[in-house]
Parts: structure tokens; C-alpha cells; sequence
């Protein structure tokens, strides 16, 4: 699986387009909101500019970048390549997700710790440490299921748009409007109940125990996108 | 060699929804055999490589390789190297690296110097992939199906696209390999390849075997030829011959030698000259032919 990562790093950094689509314009989104936090903390709250944070990178750098690899090494066929060796299914894909995963979670960590140097530390770092993650393993679970629906890397900009352009619709729709109202949509859709733990960690004011149980949603997607996945995913292109 | 079954196919079905792709296929390869599968356009050769390679599942029938099923790629899958039929390199990897990556999946132990030399590649080391020529690429799949001298290796189309130099290093490479006790199994429309090279061959026509056995078997069923022209005015043959469109005639016979030796007895004792004669034994050129017309 190591090997396999590091390879898949190796070409992370020597594909340019790759590098800017997925790693420097998220930053550069999330530079802006961390530099304008006075802003758009009047507006809502520090714990929406975490929140929109966290899914800037782990839709357009994580979750598109993971669509976007699967199609392009099926489609060059070198998921078959790593398929005609003893690897097993499950180190082939961890070693192929493994970079942009750590890079997104460097990412997010390394925006979220500059905006809490900036503006002020989370009210609860482990809640939010838990909301990262459990998105990140949604995304890349999600990514898993499109990669699926995606025939070529062209295709992926396509496919990426409704999970990426909806994660960051709801994150804002839930961040900004809160979740008294259409309580169970909101925290049903995919980001909705992560965007709403971010917004505990981050503001505080919420008894942990009620927090956690955000959680579940989120964990039922990657079940459920899981579950697509093994069904959709394919090794080889269609003939 | 031995007997052992390396490769072990019984009543092999493929199927596509309703297309039958392989039917009722049953062979074996022995350990140390070259054996070559070979066929018309769309035969199903690929599919059963494939199933054979473990990258997909037969819809009837067993495979075993090693006596395991080549699903188990932990089981089997460090024992054979796979050329595949297309590439299937990273293109922003370079020549070294991707040899690496494999070599190191493959759990087996080798230098990357070394299969590079074997394939001429040595030089091209530090090129990405993307810049290699379309051989070089075919050169380099050689070499990570190598990496290592697995016992059972897969070539499918294995020169295709390579210049004669590096087919013969190509080759020298597989005869050294089958020195060292190295089972092959080999794809390939290049028929002279597989003629001069294979100890068994099975030949495939839509989904099933239209023959099977070693070169001399396969061609013994089809007759020799003998093709000349003869001047204006000639005697009568002495044998049964047809005419071609060109005018050259054309004798078939399962004697070659006592069948040419009364032809040209006839020709020198009436002083025909017997223009661009060509004679020899069938090729498997005249096999696969005839496979159209059976």
C-alpha cells in the first residue's frame, strides 16, 4: 500500500493541473475566508468559516481529486496494472487515496489552526477533530461511489459537480440559516450534520453527548456510499 | 519437462449476457511448456486469459493455477508475471519507477537494473512513461512481467509494435527464461513467432477450440502445396492441379517429397521449365486460413 502512495504522491506533484485544481485554489478559497473572518464571522459565526472551510477542501481537493484519480488510472489501466499483482483490492485503494487524504487533512488542520491563531481557539478541538474526520471518510467514501459513475477524468468534472456543489450549498444553507427549522432535511443531507458539529466544536453551547449523535448521519452516508461503491466500482473501463 | 499441470482449464464457459464468449474450454499447460493461444478476431482469447489471470470470473467451469484458484492473487499471483495487452503505466511515472512499483508488488526479488537491461531500457531509466515510444512501452511491460523470473509468465501480443531487433532480444529473454524452468503462456497474430517458438498450440475460432496439439499436428491435417507456371504449349501434368488467378498452378498433397519428385521427373524429361516454383510443408498461416472455410 506504501508503495503505491508514494507513487501516487509522486504524480500528485508532478501533475500541475492536478496540484492547482485540487490543492492550491481550495487553499486560496479558504485564505480568503480565514483573512476576511471578521467579516463573515459578523455575518454568522467563526464556526461557519470552519465549516466552510473543512468542505472547500474536502470536496473540491479530496473528493474531486479522488473521482478524478480512480477514472483516470481505470482509464489508462492501471488499476488493472496493480490488479495483475499479489496487492490486495483494499491496499490498491488505500494506497491511491492515501496522499490526498493526508494532504486534505494537513490542509484543513493547517487552515483551521492559522484561523484559531487568528481569531480564537474552537470551544471544543476533540468534537472538532471528530467532524473532520468523520467527513473526510464520508467524502472519500463518496468519491469511491462517483469514481464508479465516472468513465474518464473529463467525466469526473461532471460527475463531482452535484456531491461537491451540494456539500458546499448545504454547508452554507445549514451554517447560515441553523437547523431549527426543516431540522431532520438538514441534518439528513449529505454535509448537513457535519457542518452543524463544526458549529458546536467551533461556537460551543452545546452539551457534547447531543453533539455526538451528529455524527450519525454522516457515518450513514459513508455506509451508504460504501455500499454503492462495492456495486458500482469498476477496475477496467467499459469495453 | 514434466508433466505437471501448471495451468489447469476445465470446461471453461464465458459469458457476456447472451453472447457466449468461451465455450466448454477444457486444456492444460505444463509446467515449463510454452504453449501459444491463438485464434480469429474476437475467438475469445482474451477473455480466457483473462479468467486464467484472475481478472475475471468464469460464468462455468474451473481454473486452477498452481492448483489454486487464480482469484487467490496472494496465493498465486507472485508466481506469474502478466505482460497485458495494453500498457497500463502511470505516464507521469518514469521508466524506473513504475518497474519499481511493480517489482516491489510483486514480492518477488530482482534489480530494476537488470530487467532495464534485459529490455534495453537501461538508458530511458529517468523518462516518464508519457515520453516513451509505443515499443519502448511494450518493452517495459516486458520487463515488469519479468521482474524477478516468475515461474508462469502471460505475454499477450507480446512484440507487437517492437522492431526486429528488439523482438529477437525479446525472445532471447524467453528462451532464457524457459532455461530456467519458466511456464509461457503466449498471445500473438505474428503466427511465425508462435510456429518457431511453441510447444503446444491451442488454436480458438468463436469461443471454442478448432484445434489443439503441437505445430506438426496442426499442420498435418491440412495438405502441402507445390506452385509453379508452366510456358505455353506445356504436356499435360502428371498430377492433379488447379489454376490460380494469376495463372500459377497449384498442386496440394500430403506427399510432398514423392509428389515433387514426379513433378519435376516430368519436367525434366520434357524439358519444362517450371517458373517460380515454390514448394514446402503447411504453415500455420494455411491452418488459420483454413479456419474461415471449415
Amino acid at each position: 500500500m506504501l508503495s503505491i502512495a508514494l507513487t501516487e504522491l509522486i504524480q500528485i506533484f508532478r501533475n500541475r493541473l492536478v496540484l492547482l485544481n485540487s490543492f492550491i485554489i481550495p487553499v486560496a478559497v479558504c485564505a480568503f475566508f480565514v483573512f476576511k473572518h471578521e467579516t463573515f464571522a459578523d455575518l454568522r459565526s467563526l464556526g461557519y468559516i470552519a465549516a466552510v472551510v473543512m468542505f472547500t477542501v474536502t470536496a473540491f481537493g479530496l473528493y474531486a481529486t479522488t473521482v478524478t484519480t480512480l477514472a483516470s488510472r481505470r482509464q489508462t489501466l492501471f488499476l488493472k496494472r496493480l490488479r495483475s499483482t499479489p496487492a490486495s483490492d483494499v491496499s490498491i485503494l488505500s494506497g491511491l487515496v492515501l496522499p490526498v487524504t493526508v494532504l486534505g487533512l494537513v490542509q484543513v488542520g493547517a487552515i483551521l489552526a492559522v484561523l484559531a491563531a487568528v481569531a480564537g481557539k474552537p470551544d471544543n478541538a476533540l468534537l472538532l477533530a471528530a467532524a473532520v474526520v468523520s467527513t473526510v471518510v464520508m467524502m472519500l467514501a463518496l468519491g469511491l461511489a462517483t469514481a464508479g459513475l465516472t468513465n474518464s477524468p473529463e467525466h469526473a468534472q461532471v460527475t463531482t459537480l452535484p456531491v461537491s456543489l451540494g456539500a458546499i450549498a448545504v454547508t452554507n444553507w445549514v451554517a447560515i440559516t441553523g437547523t431549527g427549522e426543516l431540522t431532520l432535511l438538514k441534518r439528513l443531507l449529505p454535509g448537513g450534520s457535519a457542518t452543524e458539529l463544526v458549529l458546536n466544536a467551533w461556537n460551543g453551547g452545546v452539551p457534547v453527548a447531543d453533539s455526538l449523535l451528529l455524527l450519525l448521519p454522516t457515518l450513514s452516508w459513508v455506509i451508504v456510499s460504501a455500499a454503492l461503491a462495492s456495486r458500482l466500482f469498476r477496475w477496467e473501463p467499459r469495453r | 519437462m514434466t508433466s505437471t499441470p501448471v495451468i489447469d482449464v476445465d470446461r471453461l464457459s464465458i459469458s457476456y449476457g447472451d453472447f457466449h464468449a468461451v465455450k466448454d474450454l477444457t486444456f492444460q499447460v505444463n509446467k515449463g511448456e510454452l504453449y501459444a493461444l491463438l485464434g480469429t478476431n474476437g475467438a475469445g482469447k482474451t477473455s480466457t486469459l483473462e479468467i486464467i489471470e484472475g481478472h475475471r470470473t468464469a460464468t462455468s467451469g474451473t481454473v486452477r493455477v498452481f492448483g489454486r484458484s487464480p482469484r487467490d492473487r496472494q496465493a498465486v499471483r507472485h508466481r506469474m508475471g502478466i505482460m497485458l495487452q495494453e500498457s497500463g503505466f502511470s505516464p507521469d511515472l518514469t521508466v524506473r519507477e513504475s518497474v519499481q512499483l511493480i517489482g516491489k508488488l510483486s514480492r518477488r526479488t530482482d534489480r530494476v537494473e537488470r530487467v532495464l537491461g534485459v529490455v534495453d531500457l537501461t538508458h530511458k531509466s529517468a523518462i516518464r512513461v508519457s515520453q516513451l515510444s509505443g515499443g519502448e512501452k511494450r518493452r517495459l511491460d516486458f520487463a515488469t512481467a519479468v521482474y524477478g523470473n516468475p515461474e508462469l509468465i502471460f505475454l499477450d501480443e507480446p512484440t507487437t509494435g517492437l522492431d526486429i531487433q528488439s523482438r529477437d532480444a525479446l525472445w532471447d529473454a524467453v528462451d532464457k527464461l524457459r532455461e530456467d524452468g519458466s511456464t509461457i503462456v503466449l498471445t500473438t497474430h505474428y503466427l511465425e513467432e508462435a510456429q518457431q517458438r511453441a510447444d503446444r498450440i491451442g488454436l480458438m475460432h468463436m469461443g471454442a477450440f478448432h484445434q489443439q496439439g503441437t505445430v506438426a499436428e496442426l499442420t498435418r491435417t491440412l495438405p502441402a502445396a507445390v506452385r509453379f507456371f508452366l510456358p505455353a504449349g506445356a504436356p499435360a501434368l502428371p498430377l492433379q492441379a488447379t489454376r490460380e488467378a494469376d495463372g500459377a498452378f497449384l498442386i496440394k498433397t500430403f506427399g510432398l517429397q514423392k509428389d515433387l519428385h514426379i513433378l519435376l521427373g516430368w519436367a525434366h524429361a520434357n524439358a519444362v521449365e517450371l517458373g517460380e516454383l515454390q514448394a514446402g510443408p503447411t504453415r500455420l498461416d494455411d491452418v488459420f486460413r483454413a479456419i474461415g472455410t471449415a
